[in-house]
């Protein structure tokens, strides 16, 4: 851990969440336990009408962080200038305290296949994602984060680990990270590495936000669904990540079989307490 | 050992989810609890379910009428012919009811029931209008009425039914058993739109239908309502003409004047 010098993020909001349709009318009623919030870009995305409307209202509130799940940073169509003119417009809209998308790609050819799909860690890709953060970096005018995904397959054409993908394409585009702490226990069972050695090597100064989430145990793989609470040894890497990074931004996403906003809150409170146990075990080390 | 280029290891990939002829098996890394096919059959797989399931949630009614069993066996073979393009998942499905039209040409309700579950939904999230209001019409002079056109709100979209397909709506709606589809008995056209946040439908016979198509050509009112008169006697005509107006007042429809 450090509390050092040279932070490239920017201090933490708190605990957030996912803001989901099925949500809008708590966070209409009262201000709820939630420190922020985090919108799909793509849903937003759209010419008007009622997403927008509660967009609108809620986020008078709430500080909100927007991710995105369709720039395809990574595929050799390069980017698509539509999708990042769109992007572009709501972001001057909703004036989010940061903006995300996956290091992955999406489809190529013009075709998209809406999975966010891994990539070899090769230098080729790492020289086109490089080039593609820097682009839309420019565009935008600030930094983005990207977030590592998870993944059932690895390439023979890969050339390094993932972290030191994920490092190597932060430091070189000079861009931020969210981590996601299940996609990395999700990868490190599907593929059969360490996630602390993941966490161990990923530059503590650019992981600007934290994603945690539930997944489907299959056994001999674990695939990432987000339909279920965050499981327990996803915490356990959550507590490690904490007293690793200090206090980051940190929010449950849950996209299926989505629960009473009270039970997410509830989930939200134990991250709040892992992440202060973390700080204070810090604290008194120092 | 050389490695193909990403282009190539993305378009076999790709080629991989959509069925297309590849060798991309040869790029995957063995090792791990699972086999390298194993590992392609979880994208193939995923792609497909994503897929159907965002189907399923744009058309809703379609899906009720269906059942599970049909509307997936339907969307799947509509997932095979149809990869997506547009970088926003909302969009896929345009073409989905045109699609089950080829699909299902002797139960062409069907394609109808789908053509409304996605009007409904471009609605949904379409432009935001400030519709005119009906005071705004009562302060014109009667001079001006002489030319008056109308504007309508951009979510407006109207289309002919041949079939019962708002009674099978409604019954879906119900969660009730809808009624056996059967072709109307004389023409008709379903207008959708948007009413604040709310997408909204009714229908509507051949008078309203003409009046509106002929405003939205750029007619004025008073050229309709002569050519209402055409149609009908003058009293009928200025009856249709005047519960017409009032209707689409009502229904938020008009935008503004020209």
């Amino acid at each position: 851990m450090t509390t050092s010098t040279n932070l490239l993020r920017t201090k933490s909001p708190g605990f957030g969440l996912g803001l989901r349709p099925v949500h809008y009318p708590d966070f209409l009623r009262e201000k709820q336990a939630v420190d922020w919030l985090e919108i799909i870009s793509e849903n937003y995305m759209v010419p008007g009408g009622r997403p927008i409307a509660m967009l609108d209202a809620i986020r008078k509130d709430y500080p909100i962080a927007m991710h995105g799940v369709s720039m395809s940073i990574g595929s050799t169509d390069g980017l698509d200038t539509d999708y990042l003119a769109a992007l572009r417009k709501l972001v001057n809209y909703v004036e989010p305290m940061w903006v995300s998308d996956h290091l992955c790609w999406t489809g190529v050819h013009g075709r998209n296949s809406h999975d966010l799909l891994p990539l070899p860690y090769s230098e080729e890709a790492l020289r086109l994602v490089v080039a593609h953060v820097k682009q839309v970096q420019d565009l935008l005018g600030r930094r983005i984060l990207l977030e590592n995904v998870s993944s059932y397959l690895n390439y023979r054409a890969s050339e390094m680990s993932e972290w030191e993908f994920l490092r190597e394409v932060s430091e070189q585009a000079d861009c931020l990270l969210l981590l996601d702490v299940n996609n990395i226990y999700v990868s490190s069972i599907n593929h059969r590495f360490s996630a602390i050695d993941f966490l161990n090597h990923l530059p503590v100064e650019r992981v600007q936000q934290i994603h945690l989430a539930g997944h489907s145990d299959h056994g001999d793989y674990i695939v990432d669904t987000h339909d279920h609470p965050v499981a327990d040894p996803v915490w356990e890497l959550y507590r490690y990540t904490c007293s690793r990074f200090g206090e980051i931004a940190t929010m449950i996403e849950r996209d299926d079989h989505i629960p009473a906003l009270e039970e997410l809150i509830a989930e939200l409170d134990r991250a709040r307490s892992i992440s202060a146990e973390s700080f204070e075990k810090v604290e008194r080390a120092a | 050992m050389k490695h193909p280029q990403l282009s190539e290891l993305q378009t076999g990939f790709h080629n991989h989810l959509l069925d297309l002829p590849n060798s991309f098996v040869q790029e995957v890394a063995d090792g791990g609890g699972i086999t390298v096919n194993h590992r392609l059959n979880i994208y193939h797989n995923a792609y497909r379910v994503r897929l159907v399931e965002t189907l399923q949630d744009a058309f809703e009614k379609t899906w009720a009428y269906l059942g599970d069993e049909l509307f997936e066996s339907a969307a799947r073979e509509f997932v095979e012919e149809t990869p997506p393009h547009n970088r926003n998942l909302r969009w896929y499905g345009a073409d989905f009811s045109e699609w089950l039209a080829k699909r299902f040409p002797e139960d062409l309700d069907i394609s109808e029931l789908a053509m409304v579950d996605w009007q409904l939904r471009r609605a949904f999230d379409g432009p935001n209008a400030t519709p005119l209001r009906a005071e705004a019409l009562a302060k014109l002079e009667p001079a001006q009425w002489e030319t008056l056109g109308f504007r309508f709100v951009p979510t407006l979209f109207i289309a002919p039914l041949q079939y019962n397909t708002i009674s099978i709506w409604h019954a879906l709606d119900q969660e009730q058993t809808p009624p056996v589809a059967e072709r109307l008995p004389e023409p008709a056209w379903i207008l959708i739109w948007r009413k604040e946040w709310q997408p909204h439908f009714r229908t509507i016979k051949s008078a309203e239908q003409a009046a509106l198509s002929l405003l939205m050509e750029g007619k004025s009112f008073a050229e309709v309502c002569s050519d209402l008169s055409e149609q009908f006697s003058e009293q009928e005509a200025a009856a249709i003409a005047a519960n017409s107006l009032y209707a689409w007042l009502q229904d938020e429809l008009i935008l503004g004047t020209i």
